[in-house]
């Protein structure tokens, strides 16, 4: 009987040679590079972003003194709240306008999803031909004569819309389907109380949802900081910085200045922030949170 | 009379919301139709104004013009290889992870798991100037393998396998350990099988982030011929002469894999996207 107990027990421990290849690749492409990003804002670096020496808080003290950062994290909240905001209402509305199924209702489904398969340089490709001074899509509706993305006042807007555009549909996706959760009687029921399309949404759906929408919305932050693809492709982050945002402003400085040591203090001052403002969403969550 | 305007009127109360939703749904899709339409134009008739929409001779041959001056082919082979690579070395990396972390106990168990989903909490973006680094001083840059190897894993994955093997019930593997069958046995002939509903969402929900990634391809690669489809439109788009029908065209071309297999694969997306996070 014993004998079996010990077969067992060396046998469970097979279990981590199932999981080794998962926690070394972990290991080495998440855990390393971030300790190694927090070890060189100590440091200097050289052209190939290797150690060469400590230098303490030198790297932190020179990053935030400079008011250009601050420009570009004001950027990044401005950016941030943009997307967030109409990405996530948006979704909403689409969520609700899709949440019953009809027959054919497949067919708008797709439409408000399908930019989500839109990669970022074709996407980008196509709102430049719309953006365009000349002879653009957009100025030949309006009748203007706009450079939408060369303008300081609407380069920002301009790349958020076509963000925007593109993640919409994941949130969609996302509370369509915690939206289809909420059981049937309860929305039967309440119809047969003489509670209206409003009413339901606002009383039912919403409170019996908010756990999902909650995850939703976390994801949402997280996903609305990290606009960089559309800033490369679109502005560049001109025009005069008007564009550039703490992804950017990080890209720019390891890639094309070389400064590595620069762009780990940046990207350790943005896991910060996204880790920061998480949990103050965590406990928002503990407070208006419905669990049934 | 009566109960036929009754009908009608019923009618039209199921028929005028759909309307209005699918047109709510085109405008929403209007950037990728006006897309279409232009790209059939010469560079003339968008470049002279007005833009008008429908064009009486369509002109096919931008399309012919994108693969003859830019390698196409080579872009998509490049994409399709990094594709193929990085999901099914993802997927086997997350089952065999899943098969350890559902089938076995043993010490720290808790602590690894703790580490996988930790892991969800830093953003790429934040590592991924580090990892350029690595891959530098790995030797792998411009190589297919240093543009597959950060996809590798995933926690998303190794977690939604993770929730598939808990429903399988625990008698199976009791059973299959009585009758001599292996672990990988029992992996490869029992568990994977009956996991494919939950791989084939995994893999095409993988696909569509794997073949529209952008920034880490732009990083580590180097020349023409390792370029994905993504980074190579970026150069066609950012080039000095700008051609917009043929950039258009281009860009059709590049999302068509991703937009007819979402499309038809829509339910499988849906279902690799949610699993992973959303307890339905």
């Amino acid at each position: 009987m014993s004998g079996l107990a010990l077969r067992r027990m060396k046998g469970q421990n097979v279990g981590y040679l199932f999981i080794l290849p998962a926690i070394a690749l972990l290991l080495l492409f998440t855990y390393y590079p971030f300790i190694r990003a927090i070890v060189l804002s100590f440091a200097l670096t050289n052209k190939r972003g290797n150690f060469s020496k400590w230098v303490g808080f030198a790297n932190w003290v020179r990053v935030l003194k400079k008011a250009e950062f601050w420009k570009v994290v004001g950027i990044t909240l401005k950016m941030a709240a943009i997307n967030l905001t109409f990405t996530f209402s948006i979704a909403m509305i689409f969520g609700l306008m899709a949440t019953k199924k009809v027959k054919f209702s497949k067919f708008y489904q797709t439409l408000y999803a399908l930019p989500m398969a839109i990669a970022t340089s074709p996407a980008a490709a196509i709102f430049l031909f719309i953006y365009s001074k000349h002879n653009g899509v957009l100025n030949n509706l309006l009748g203007t004569e706009v450079a939408w993305l060369l303008n300081q006042k609407t380069a920002l807007w301009s790349v958020c819309a076509m963000t925007i555009w593109q993640h919409v549909g994941s949130c969609f996706i996302f509370l369509l389907v915690c939206f289809r959760n909420v059981p049937d009687e309860l929305l039967e029921s309440a119809y047969l109380d003489g509670a209206g399309p409003l009413r339901r949404i606002k009383d039912i759906i919403i409170p019996l949802a908010s756990p999902q929408i909650f995850f939703v919305l976390f994801m949402s932050i997280n996903s609305s900081f990290k606009t960089f693809n559309q800033i490369k492709l679109l502005t560049g982050g001109g025009p005069a910085n008007a564009t550039k945002n703490l992804i950017y402003y990080i890209y720019e400085n390891a890639i094309i200045h070389g400064r590595f040591e620069t762009a780990c203090v940046q990207a350790l001052f943005l896991f910060v922030m996204i880790f920061i403002l998480t949990r103050i969403q965590f406990l928002c969550e503990k407070r208006f949170v419905h669990y049934q | 009379m009566i109960t036929i305007s009754a009908k009608s009127k019923k009618r039209i109360g199921r028929v005028a919301p759909f309307i209005i939703k699918s047109l709510i749904g085109l405008l929403f899709i209007s950037p990728l139709i006006i897309a279409v339409f232009f790209s059939l134009q010469v560079e003339d008739e968008l470049t002279m104004p007005p833009l008008h929409l429908f064009t009486k001779n369509p002109y096919f041959s931008n399309f012919l013009e994108v693969f003859q001056k830019v390698p196409f082919f080579t872009y998509l082979k490049n994409s399709l290889i990094v594709c193929v690579g990085a999901i099914t070395i993802q997927i086997i990396v997350a089952s065999l992870a899943a098969y350890g972390f559902v089938f076995f106990n043993f010490k720290f168990k808790k602590v690894f798991f703790a580490l996988v989903v930790s892991a969800m909490s830093i953003p790429g973006e934040v590592v991924v100037i580090t990892n350029y680094v690595t891959i530098q001083n790995l030797g792998l840059y411009n190589t297919y393998l240093g543009l597959m190897i950060t996809s590798f894993v995933g926690s998303t994955s190794i977690f939604m396998m993770r929730q598939y093997y808990m429903t399988l019930p625990k008698d199976y593997k009791e059973a299959a350990e009585l009758d001599g069958c292996g672990n990988l046995r029992f992996l490869l002939k029992i568990a994977t099988p009956l996991s494919v509903p939950t791989i084939t969402s995994l893999a095409m929900y993988l696909f569509v982030h794997i073949y529209n990634a952008f920034f880490w391809p732009v990083l580590v690669t180097g020349s023409m011929d390792k370029r994905t489809v993504q980074v190579g439109i970026s150069f066609l788009v950012s080039g000095d002469v700008v051609r917009y029908s043929q950039i258009l065209a281009s860009a059709i071309v590049a999302i068509l894999p991703t937009v007819i297999l979402f499309i038809f694969g829509q339910d499988y997306i849906i279902n690799g996207m949610t699993k992973g996070g959303i307890k339905g």
